[in-house]
C-alpha cells in the first residue's frame, strides 16, 4: 500500500486529493475530491499523467508574428519539452483558422497540435 | 447616426462581448462595442493556456477559444464592433462619450446607455516601492505574456517571479516551456495569490520553488538587469535581517495584484468604491449614474472569466431596458455590508428587483470548516475552508429579498 497526494487541476477548486495504491501501483480509494473528475484525475495521475500543452508558433505573412497552439488533447506530460521543441520549429503561413491541424499526431503521441485563433494576413 | 445608439459598451474584452449579447437579447436596437485594439477579445488573446469556460462550455477552453465562441454569438446577434477607437473621455454631465479612430476621426457619441466593460490593470513596479536601480527586464507578468504569445518576443533567459498571482503562476510554465530558466517565485503574503491548481501545474510540474513571506528587498544593474536581492519578511512585512540572499537574474515578472481600470469612470463621476477600486454597483450592475452600467474586472477583480462574462450580460440587459424605458426610475437601494472576515464584496446594493449573487474575498484564509452567510436569514453554506485567493458567493432569490425586505444585508464567511 502507497499514499500519494496530488492538487487536482481538472477545475479551479484545486482539491487536495489523497490516493491509496495496492501493491501492483493500482487506485485502491481517492478521497478529498467534490467530484468524479478528481477521481479519473487521480487515476490518470498515477498512471499516465497528462497535460494540455500550450505554446505559440512563429507565423509567415499574418497580422501577428505569432499564433497560439494548443495540444488537442491532453499529451503525456513526461513528452511536453519533446513536443515544445518540435512546435518551435514550426513555421505556418497566415491565413489560419481556429481548429486547423497544424502538426498531426505529434511526437508519435497520438496527439494533434491545432490552432488556437484565427489569423489574418497582414495586408 | 451617431445619436442613434441604444447602448455603448466601451472594451471588447468577456465583458463587454457578454454585455453586447445581452444587450440586443433584451431588444436593444443598436448595440455597439468600441475596442481600442485592432482584435476582439481583450487580455483572454493573450491567455493562451487552457482553464477558462469550464463552467460555460463543460470544457476547458484556451482564451482565444473561450472569446471565438462569444464574438461569434455576438456577430450572430448583430451586435457592431468598432475596433481601433479609444474612447478618451466621458463627459461628466450629458455623459457624452468622445471616441478617436483613424478613419472616423473624433466623433461624440451620445447613446441612451453605457456599460464600462474596461477591464483592470496589473500593478506596476512603482506600486511596491523596492530599493534599488531601474535597469531593463523588468516587466509585470502580463506584459511578458503580451511579448510571448502575441508579439514573439522573449523576455529573458533567467527569471525571477515576484508575487503569486494566476498570471505569475501562468508565465513562469509558459517561460519554462519556452527554454528559459525560472529561478523561484516570492510572495510577500503568508498564503498564495492564485489558484492551487495553478501552483500544482505550474510550478510543482517543474520543479520551481515556492517562497512565501519572502520578497525582492533590492534590484540590481545599470542597464539591464544583473539581479535581485530577495529576503524573508517577519509579521509585519518587514524584512528580516540576516535573511538577504542575492540571486542572479535577467528578467524579474511582476504578479503582484491587479486594479480596476477606472479612469473614465471617473471622468463620467460615477461613485467609485474605496475598497474594490470599481464603481458602486447595484445588482443590475447599475452605477451611481442610473444610465451607466459597469460589468466585468472594472467593478471587481474576479477569479473566473466565467462570472465575467455573467456579469458582462446581466450589465447589457439592464443597459438595454434602461434604454427602451423599461427600467423603473423608483429602484429599491438595499445596502450590502461585509461582515469582519469579508475584505471586499460586490454589489454594494441590491434593489430585490433580479436573483443576484454578491461575490466577495476574505481577509485571510479560514482553514477548515467555516460558512459563508447573507444576514438577516437570507442565505447560509458550509464550506471546506476559505482564501482570500478563492473568491466566495452568495445566492440571493429576488422573492426572497422582497420577502424578508431587509434594511441592510451584511455578507460574511464565518469559520464553524
Amino acid at each position: 500500500m502507497e499514499e500519494r497526494k496530488f492538487i487536482c487541476v481538472s477545475c479551479p477548486l484545486g482539491c487536495g486529493l489523497n490516493v491509496t495504491l495496492d501493491d501492483n501501483g493500482e487506485v485502491v480509494s481517492v478521497t478529498g475530491n467534490n467530484c468524479p473528475r478528481g477521481y479519473a484525475y487521480a487515476k490518470s495521475e498515477v498512471k499516465d499523467p497528462r497535460r494540455v500543452f500550450a505554446s505559440t508558433v512563429r507565423v509567415r505573412n499574418g497580422k501577428l508574428p505569432v499564433c497560439p497552439i494548443r495540444s488537442k488533447t491532453p499529451a503525456p506530460k513526461e513528452k511536453l519539452f519533446e513536443i515544445a521543441e518540435e512546435v518551435a520549429k514550426l513555421e505556418v503561413i497566415a491565413p489560419i483558422k481556429i481548429g486547423q491541424v497544424l502538426i498531426h499526431n505529434v511526437c508519435g503521441t497520438d496527439v494533434d497540435i491545432v490552432a488556437s485563433r484565427d489569423l489574418s494576413c497582414c495586408s | 447616426m451617431n445619436n442613434n445608439i441604444d447602448v455603448l459598451i466601451i472594451g471588447a474584452g468577456p465583458a463587454g462581448v457578454a454585455a453586447g449579447i445581452g444587450a440586443k437579447q433584451e431588444g436593444a436596437e443598436n448595440v455597439v462595442v468600441l475596442e481600442r485594439d485592432w482584435d476582439l477579445g481583450g487580455i483572454l488573446q493573450q491567455c493562451i493556456h487552457p482553464g477558462f469556460g469550464l463552467r460555460t462550455f463543460r470544457e476547458e477552453l484556451t482564451g482565444p477559444e473561450y472569446m471565438h465562441r462569444f464574438i461569434q454569438q455576438a456577430h450572430d446577434a448583430g451586435v457592431e464592433f468598432r475596433t481601433n477607437t479609444m474612447v478618451f473621455q466621458i463627459d461628466k454631465d450629458k455623459n457624452s462619450v468622445w471616441t478617436m479612430n483613424k478613419e472616423r476621426g473624433i466623433e461624440c457619441l451620445n447613446p441612451k446607455s453605457i456599460v464600462l466593460t474596461m477591464g483592470c490593470r496589473e500593478r506596476p513596479l512603482g506600486a511596491i516601492r523596492i530599493p534599488g536601480t531601474r535597469p531593463a527586464g523588468i516587466y509585470t507578468a502580463g506584459t511578458a505574456q503580451r511579448f510571448v504569445n502575441m508579439e514573439g518576443y522573449m523576455p529573458g533567459k533567467k527569471a525571477v517571479i515576484l508575487g503569486s498571482g494566476d498570471i505569475g503562476l501562468i508565465m513562469a510554465r509558459r517561460m519554462i516551456w519556452e527554454g528559459a530558466e525560472v529561478e523561484g517565485v516570492y510572495e510577500v503574503m503568508s498564503w498564495p495569490g492564485g489558484l492551487r491548481r495553478n501552483i500544482a501545474q505550474c510550478l510543482d510540474d517543474y520543479g520551481i520553488p515556492f517562497h512565501l513571506k519572502t520578497t525582492v528587498t533590492k534590484i540590481h544593474g545599470k542597464d539591464r538587469l544583473e539581479g535581485v536581492t530577495v529576503a524573508e519578511v517577519d509579521d509585519k512585512m518587514n524584512p528580516i535581517k540576516g535573511t538577504e540572499r542575492f540571486i542572479e537574474c535577467d528578467t524579474l515578472l511582476l504578479a503582484i495584484g491587479l486594479i480596476p481600470e477606472n479612469e473614465l469612470s471617473r471622468m463620467a463621476g460615477i461613485e467609485i468604491h474605496p475598497v474594490t477600486g470599481g464603481p458602486v454597483v447595484n445588482d443590475l450592475l447599475q452605477t451611481s449614474n442610473p444610465k451607466i452600467f459597469a460589468a466585468g474586472n472594472v467593478v471587481i477583480v474576479y477569479d473566473l472569466v466565467d462570472n465575467v462574462s455573467d456579469e458582462g450580460l446581466i450589465a447589457g440587459k439592464n443597459a438595454a431596458k434602461y434604454a427602451l424605458g423599461k427600467l423603473s426610475n423608483k429602484l429599491k437601494k438595499i445596502p450590502v455590508k461585509g461582515g469582519e472576515n469579508v475584505r471586499l464584496y460586490s454589489p454594494q446594493f441590491v434593489t430585490g428587483e433580479s436573483d443576484t449573487i454578491i461575490y466577495m474575498r476574505v481577509t485571510h484564509p479560514i482553514e477548515g470548516a467555516c460558512k459563508v452567510v447573507a444576514e438577516p436569514g437570507l442565505f447560509t453554506q458550509r464550506l471546506r475552508y476559505a482564501r482570500p485567493g478563492e473568491m466566495n458567493e452568495v445566492r440571493l432569490k429576488a422573492e426572497q429579498i422582497q420577502a424578508k425586505n431587509p434594511d441592510e444585508i451584511i455578507v460574511d464567511i464565518k469559520p464553524l
